[in-house]
């Protein structure tokens, strides 16, 4: 017994401190369903809170922004308006039910909170499963992707940001369709990079890079970026850097993404694998 | 006691609410994340036991770690800057010791002695912490310059925090 004790006297610190390194590892390798943990839920939405109240004092500082960039949008669906009514008038149109016509539906999100300085970035936002949020929908901005939604609480959700060293995605060129995948390397947050995309694919700078929505999340031809630069990397493939069109430091008002036939999709691909 | 006890709840709260308010909205090209939190670490009383360092440090990563959506990480981080800190302690101690009931500070043993152990410790901290979120060696140098970067700062805000708000 007293071995017993002098041993824990000698050796106790160093045991406690690889039992607490033990539970921190096994929290880290325990991260995508760590939503189980009932305090981690609680503790979340109020940081969430918090963050939300200081974002709504700090907002006013971008109000400008934020303005110019729904004006912006506003004219392009004018623009989309018009051409679907000029070309209603010239051809019959039957109306069919709008059910199985419309494939996305798109919830209004605010980003509570949002880091670009880390390399693995993660986006809350103020809508969450009660909002009819889901794991796995695509993050939007105005301007272009952001994210996408990997955890849903009741009332906040938290995306992986585009700028996240886990991230991928299809894309591809707007021009000629050739596609590759998109990550991101840690350095630049206006920069993303493009894979995979072969030797003999025609590329100038300026090329608009878009989804492809082969992954049923995000919808086809969402904006990424442009092309600001690419060179040939190890055999016959393009690195392609795409400068990114939403701004992730100014990132406040986004769309989520509800695919309506997104589980017949994945259905149906199960099905042939 | 009591006093002592209030006094470093008050720290600690005001230590954690300038990380998650102000310290973790810095954004600078990613290179610079100052982690000023473990200064609450580093300000416990040069008596304190091992194991409640230990489980304090473990309180205040996992804190840090719940309000910033990176589970364990910090807690691994803290943990291990606590166990650490005993043995630094004791490679740079005064050649008399150090005085039952003393507080760490640069009014203490001086501005050297105190730099020499916050930058021993928070750069083991932020090693741990950097290398533990990359978790890759495929970006080795440019995480051992945001290491650097971030360890620097981080001195700085500590020795800031520590001019401004701790004289007592």
């Amino acid at each position: 017994m007293r071995n017993l004790l002098n041993f824990l006297k000698k050796f106790g610190n160093i045991l406690l401190f690889v039992l607490l390194e033990a539970i921190a590892v096994y929290l880290m390798a325990s991260r995508p369903n760590y939503h189980n943990i009932k305090l981690s839920k609680a503790l979340n939405a109020t940081s969430a809170f918090v963050h939300e109240k200081v974002n709504r004092a700090t907002d006013y500082f971008s109000l400008v922004d934020i303005n110019e960039q729904l004006l912006k949008e506003n004219r392009e669906l004018r623009n989309a308006m018009q051409r679907i009514y000029s070309n209603s008038e010239i051809s019959t149109f039957s109306v069919t039910d709008s059910i199985y016509r419309q494939q996305y539906i798109y919830i209004l999100a605010r980003a509570v909170n949002n880091s670009v300085n880390k390399q693995k970035n993660y986006i809350t936002l103020n809508k969450g499963i009660l909002n009819g949020v889901r794991e796995n929908m695509a993050v939007i901005g105005p301007d272009g992707i952001v994210g996408i939604i990997i955890e849903a609480g009741s009332n906040y959700s938290i995306a992986m940001s585009a700028l996240n060293l886990d991230f991928r995605l299809s894309a591809r060129l707007s021009k000629n369709g050739y596609f590759g995948s998109l990550t991101w390397d840690g350095k630049d947050i206006n920069c993303l990079n493009l894979n995979e995309i072969p030797h003999h694919v025609n590329l100038a700078t300026g090329d608009t890079v878009e989804t492809t929505g082969y992954s049923a999340v995000f919808p086809e031809g969402i904006m990424v970026g442009t092309v600001s630069e690419f060179e040939v990397s190890g055999g016959d493939f393009y690195t392609v850097k795409v400068k990114l069109s939403t701004q992730f430091k100014k990132l406040n008002n986004v769309y989520l993404v509800v695919n309506l036939n997104k589980e017949e999709q994945q259905e149906l691909e199960s099905d042939i694998r | 006691m009591l006093n002592t006890i209030l006094k470093y709840t008050g720290l600690f709260i005001l230590l954690i609410a300038l990380q998650i308010l102000l310290m973790n909205n810095i954004q600078f090209s990613g290179f610079v994340n100052p982690y000023i939190y473990i200064l609450f670490i580093l300000l416990l009383p040069f008596d304190t036991s091992s194991w409640l360092l230990l489980l304090l440090s473990f309180i205040t990563g996992l804190i840090i770690d719940l309000t910033s959506g990176t589970l364990g990480l910090h807690v691994a981080a803290t943990v291990f800057a606590g166990f650490l800190r005993p043995y630094v302690l004791n490679l740079i101690s005064p050649r008399e010791g150090y005085e039952k009931g003393e507080l760490p500070g640069i009014q203490t043993y001086g501005f050297r002695w105190f730099i020499t152990y916050i930058l021993i410790i928070v750069a083991f901290h932020h090693i741990a912490l950097f290398y533990l979120e990359v978790f890759r060696f495929e970006y080795f140098f440019r995480t051992l310059i945001r290491v650097i970067l971030s360890t620097g700062f981080t001195v700085l805000f500590v020795i800031i925090i520590q001019v401004i708000f701790i004289r007592r």
